[in-house]
C-alpha cells in the first residue's frame, strides 16, 4: 500500500501532539519512523494505516487523520509495536487515547461492532462485578442486530444469527455454555468505582 | 504449600476445565489453590480501551483482598486477567495519588506486597526441581505440541521485565519437555489469535488464526497447547471454519497445559473434561496410547 501524502499544519500540530502525549503518557517525538512496528502490526494490511503512519499523522497536526481511522478501532492491543518499539513508545496506549478523542468530538466508531463489543463487556461488568458471557453477548447481538435491521440490511442480520448461533450450539454441545450469573457480594465496591471513573 | 488463586471469568463459565484441572494438578504437586473472595473481573481488553482508571481500578480490588490473606503469591492462569492484574500492581507501585484514590473506595487496601505469577511462572520451577517429572507416571511420547503463548504472557502495556524470553518463550516448552513429549520450534507462538475480534471483528481474526494454523500444521504439530482460555477458545471453535476457509485440512486437538500434566500423572481424563473440546482431544491421546 503507497500512503497517502500528509500536510504539515505547523498551528495544529503543536496543541495535537502535547495533548496525545500528556494522556497516553507516550513520547512520540522519539519515532523516527524506523517502522519496526510496522512490520509487526498483524491489522496494519487491513486497516491500511500502521502505528508509524498514526504517529505521523500527530506529529504533522492532522487531528481528522489521526482520530478517524480503522487503526484506531480495530487494533488488537497485542502490544507488539510497543515490544518492538527501539524507542520504547506503545502505539496500543496512543491508540487509547486517540479512542477517547474520537468519542469526545462526536465522530461515531468506524467499527461500530467492536464499541459495542467493549461498552458490553463493561456494562456486565459495572453491573455484576464479573463479566457474563452469555448477559454480555446478549446486550451486543441485540444491539448489533438493532443497527442491522435500522440499515435494512437483512442478510447482514440473518448471517449474524447463524454465525453466532452456530457457535453458541456447538458451546452448548460441548458443554462450554455457562448458564449461571455470576455475580459478587459486595458490588458497591465496583459501582463506587465506575462512579469515581465517570467524575474524572 | 498455599497459594492465592485468582481464576478469572473464563475459568468459572466457558473455560470451567481450565479451573478444574488447575486444581487438580497444582494439588499433585502439593500446591494448595485458595481461591481469593469475591474477586472481580479485572476488566480485560475492554477496560483498557476504554477507560485508563477502570483498566488499573478493577484489578486493584482483586490485589488488595490478595494482599489481606497474607499469602506471598497469587497465580492467574488466564493470560488477560495476569497481564491486567500485574500492569495495575506496577503502576500503583509508581502512582501514589493513583493508588490513594482507587483504595479510598476499597475495603481492602492495595498494599502491594503479593507477587503476582502466571501459571508458567509457578510451573517452571516444579520443572528444573524434577517435581513434574517425579509426579509422572508416563511419558507424553508422540505427543508433538506447538506451544502457543499468545499476545499477553510476554507483552505488556507498559515497562515491566518478562519472566520468560520476549520473541521466543520457552516456558511452556520446557515443561512439556519435562513430560516426555516434543514441541516443535514455529514462528507463531506469540502471534495474537484476534481475542475478542472472534466475536466482533470475525473476518480479521480468522486470517490472524489461519497464519497460526498453518505455521502450525507445516512444522508437524500434532497438537497446540495454551495457558490461555481465550486462545484455547479461539483456536478450538473457529478451527473447523476457519481451516475451511482458508484450506487447512489437518485439525489439532487444543489443550490447557494442565491437560498434558494431567495425562502424564495419570488423572482421569474425564475427571478432567478432555471432552469439551471442539476439535476432538481424546482421540489423538487414545492412538498415542497415552489415555
Amino acid at each position: 500500500m503507497t500512503p497517502s501524502i500528509l500536510k504539515y499544519e505547523v498551528a495544529a500540530s503543536k496543541p495535537l501532539v502535547e495533548e496525545v502525549m500528556s494522556r497516553s503518557g507516550q513520547n512520540l517525538q522519539s519515532c523516527y519512523q524506523c517502522r519496526r512496528c510496522a512490520a509487526g502490526c498483524p491489522v496494519g494490511e487491513e486497516t491500511g494505516v500502521t502505528p508509524d503512519r498514526l504517529i505521523r499523522m500527530i506529529l504533522v497536526g492532522d487531528k481528522e487523520a489521526a482520530i478517524n481511522n480503522l487503526l484506531v478501532w480495530k487494533c488488537v492491543a497485542c502490544y507488539t509495536c510497543g515490544t518492538r518499539c527501539p524507542n520504547n513508545i506503545q502505539t496500543a496506549r496512543i491508540n487509547e487515547t486517540l479512542k477517547q478523542m474520537s468519542k469526545e468530538a462526536h465522530y461515531k466508531p468506524l467499527t461500530p461492532r467492536i464499541a459495542d463489543f467493549h461498552n458490553a463487556f463493561m456494562t456486565t461488568t459495572g453491573q455484576l462485578g464479573r463479566f457474563n458471557e452469555i448477559e454480555s453477548m446478549a446486550i451486543y447481538e441485540t444491539k448489533t442486530l438493532f443497527k442491522e435491521l435500522a440499515k435494512g440490511h437483512l442478510k447482514a442480520m440473518f448471517d449474524e444469527m447463524m454465525s453466532q448461533g452456530k457457535l453458541g450450539a456447538a458451546m452448548t454441545k460441548k458443554k462450554r455454555m455457562h448458564f449461571g450469573f455470576d455475580r459478587i457480594k459486595n458490588r458497591s465496591e465496583v459501582k463506587a468505582l465506575y462512579k469515581k471513573a465517570k467524575g474524572r | 504449600m498455599e497459594i492465592a488463586y485468582y481464576p478469572g471469568c473464563s475459568l468459572h463459565a466457558s473455560s470451567e476445565l481450565y479451573d478444574i484441572q488447575c486444581k487438580l494438578v497444582f494439588g499433585k504437586l502439593g500446591i494448595e489453590l485458595k481461591e481469593i473472595e469475591d474477586w472481580n473481573c479485572c476488566g480485560a481488553t475492554a477496560a483498557s480501551k476504554t477507560n485508563e482508571f477502570l483498566s488499573i481500578a478493577l484489578p486493584a480490588r482483586n490485589l488488595g483482598i490478595a494482599d489481606a490473606t497474607g499469602l506471598s503469591e497469587i497465580v492467574i492462569p488466564c493470560s488477560s486477567c495476569y497481564s491486567r492484574t500485574l500492569v495495575s500492581q506496577k503502576k500503583l507501585a509508581t502512582d501514589a495519588a493513583l493508588k490513594a484514590s482507587i483504595n479510598a473506595e476499597l475495603g481492602k487496601k492495595v498494599q502491594g506486597t503479593v507477587k503476582v505469577s502466571s501459571i508458567l511462572e509457578v510451573l517452571r520451577p516444579k520443572v528444573i526441581s524434577g517435581e513434574i517429572a517425579g509426579k509422572a507416571v508416563k511419558k507424553l511420547t508422540g505427543l508433538k505440541p506447538a506451544c502457543y503463548y499468545g499476545c499477553l504472557m510476554t507483552r505488556f502495556p507498559i515497562d515491566i521485565e518478562v519472566p520468560d524470553n520476549v520473541e521466543n518463550p520457552q516456558g511452556m516448552e520446557i515443561v512439556c519437555k519435562a513430560l516426555g513429549s516434543e514441541p516443535i520450534d514455529w514462528n507463531y507462538k506469540t502471534d495474537c489469535c484476534g481475542a475478542s475480534a472472534a466475536y466482533n471483528d470475525a473476518e480479521q481474526s480468522q486470517l490472524l488464526m489461519s497464519r497460526i494454523f498453518k505455521d502450525a500444521t507445516a512444522r508437524g504439530a500434532n497438537c497446540i497447547v495454551t495457558t490461555c482460555p481465550l486462545c484455547q477458545m479461539n483456536v478450538d471453535a473457529y478451527q473447523d471454519e476457519v481451516g475451511g476457509k482458508y484450506g487447512i485440512d489437518k485439525r489439532l486437538p487444543v489443550y490447557f497445559i494442565t491437560e498434558l500434566i494431567g495425562i502424564s500423572m495419570g488423572i482421569d481424563p474425564v475427571v478432567m473434561q478432555v471432552d469439551r473440546h471442539f476439535v476432538d482431544a481424546t482421540g489423538l491421546l487414545k492412538e498415542l496410547n497415552l489415555i
